[in-house]
């Protein structure tokens, strides 16, 4: 009884801010066409598709997060079978360096980036917010590899090395299909910490390839059509929590920090 | 022991190109910055310490940064311990367990800018669901210090209760079994088997978790400015805030001094925190 009423508690904590966002989303609160404020539709949703702004920044959200999530794999897996295989001079160095960075706060930082990535042309583009974002998100995918390839057993990798096969091959035909799991845990929360994400996302899409978070904030004026605003935001959600299903049964692994 | 092998750095040759990029680099040019004042990016003086000093010479920042402890105090203070209780009760719930974690990841995936705004909306006194027991209680987060604390520490408990439960479940659920049996066996009580078996056992778990909760809340932006942007009289003026107002008014070179005395408030927070976790490690 006291377990039921717990996870009760702790739902309506979870779901009271969200309800009401579901339920404005579903009110037309500003006059549109074919729907009346204060009617109960999916005008807004259509509204939302409608916006060519809106659809690219869905669009633009979706692509850095990609685009992310696949450098911080490439990047991230050698590195972590190097932690994991290997001591080496400099290791515990190495791992300071990248739990510095995973805690820095992005508003430290947010002014050079700016400088730098326009000098480099990657201001206003989803690549840039792409690049930055991997200064939180790399760790993480390291501390997350390196625990998933510490749990194949050395023999392992000397047994295909005896079979004949190169470093590479082995890389991608075996080590690879083995900690597959590891990298959808590590691709989750990359997802997790970079589609949220605002102040980078802010400093570096001045004029275009806003992503979701900044198209929401240019919907905020002198007239703010607060139903449409929570249907973005339901719309923005809906990744978020299709990847929390896919990945229900992997949350539990977590990860744990390296020093 | 893992074999010891130097080539192994051929391998963090790309991470550390990354990080090199898009960490070291701005990292230096924000310490450079610094060092001078910035009219334009054409127009650059050597000011030495100048900005150091006086940040560090004034009340404000002392007031300040004051306010941003007590803020992470009490984010600690609440959110490690309610996390483990949640996870603790999730981990009894058995199968159940997996529907109160996604339960609990779901604000993690909420676009941070909409988060003040989702509860801003909550407790509105016309529309909000919450609307008449904000009313009834006279509640007023605009005016009343002790209240925009209070809506702070909900709203910051909320968006991140998820990461704690996750990763202290994650840290519980790797823990054998049959430990726990064998302590009901012997008879003791929950928490006996908690402090003594599960508490050490997650400490390397619960590591990262202090850690990023620390920083991320001594550093609390996004849902400050946007809930009442410091009142009211400075009541939540925390140090990022501070930040964000000099660099919104162009003084570049002030900022990146800040910036830089940030950097190494959290540099020494995981120093302190890498000490503490390696004295822990079984040698």
């Amino acid at each position: 009884m006291t377990r039921i009423l717990g996870f009760l508690a702790l739902a309506v904590f979870i779901l009271l801010p969200l309800t009401q966002a579901v339920i404005l989303s579903f009110t037309v609160t500003m006059p549109k066409p074919g729907a009346v404020p204060g009617e109960v539709a999916l005008a807004n949703y259509l509204a939302v598709f409608a916006d060519p702004n809106l659809r690219s920044a869905i669009l633009n959200s979706i692509t850095y997060v990609l685009v992310n999530v696949i450098l911080c794999l490439a990047v991230g897996l050698p590195a972590a079978y190097a932690l994991a295989r290997y001591s080496f001079i400099g290791d515990r160095h190495f791992l300071l360096l990248i739990l510095v960075f995973r805690v820095t706060p992005p508003v430290v930082l947010s002014l050079p980036i700016f400088i730098l990535f326009s000098q480099l042309g990657l201001v206003n583009s989803p690549l840039g917010i792409a690049l930055v974002h991997c200064l939180f998100n790399l760790p993480v995918t390291i501390w997350i590899l390196e625990s998933f390839i510490r749990s194949v057993p050395r023999e392992y990798d000397e047994t295909v090395f005896l079979d004949g096969w190169s470093f590479p091959a082995f890389f991608f035909r075996f080590l690879i299909p083995q900690i597959a799991p590891g990298l959808g845990v590590a691709a989750f929360f990359c997802f997790i910490f970079s589609w949220v994400e605002v102040v980078f996302a802010r400093i570096l899409t001045v004029t275009a390839g806003k992503p979701i978070t900044m198209a929401i904030n240019a919907m905020f004026g002198f007239q703010t059509d607060i139903g449409m605003v929570m249907a973005m935001t339901c719309v923005s959600l809906v990744p978020g929590i299709a990847m929390i299903w896919i990945f229900r049964n992997h949350l539990a692994r977590g990860f744990i920090l390296r020093t | 022991m893992p074999p010891h092998d130097n080539r192994a750095w051929l391998l963090l040759i790309p991470a550390l190109a990354l990080l090199a990029l898009v960490g070291v680099l701005p990292l230096l040019a924000v310490v450079n910055y610094g060092f001078h004042d910035i009219f334009s990016l054409a127009d650059i003086h050597w000011v030495g310490v100048e900005w150091f000093a006086d940040i560090l010479g004034s009340d404000r920042f002392l007031a300040s940064l004051g306010r941003s402890l007590l803020f992470a105090a009490l984010v600690l203070l609440i959110q490690i311990p309610l996390g483990l209780v949640i996870a603790r009760f999730l981990i009894g719930c058995g199968r159940g367990a997996v529907w109160g974690l996604m339960l609990c990841a779901i604000p993690l995936v909420v676009p941070w800018n909409m988060i003040p705004m989702l509860w801003l909306g909550l407790i509105d006194k016309q529309t909000g669901l919450l609307g008449p027991a904000v009313l009834a209680s006279g509640f007023d987060y605009k005016e009343t210090a002790i209240h925009t604390w209070i809506l702070l520490l909900t709203v910051d408990t909320w968006h991140w209760i998820g990461l704690v439960v996750v990763l202290a479940y994650a840290g519980l659920s790797a823990i054998p079994h049959a430990y726990r049996q064998a302590a009901a066996i012997d008879g003791a009580s929950r928490w006996d088997v908690f402090r003594h078996i599960e508490l050490p056992r997650i400490t390397r778990a619960l590591g990262i978790v202090l850690l990023l909760r620390f920083v991320d809340s001594f550093m609390i932006y996004t849902e400050a400015f946007a809930i009442n942007a410091g009142g009211p009289h400075d009541a939540t003026r925390f140090l990022s805030i501070e930040l964000g107002e000099e660099i919104k008014g162009f003084s570049y070179g002030q900022a990146a001094a800040r910036a830089t005395l940030y950097f190494l408030i959290v540099l020494t927070a995981v120093w302190a925190f890498v000490v503490a976790m390696r004295q822990k490690e079984p040698a």
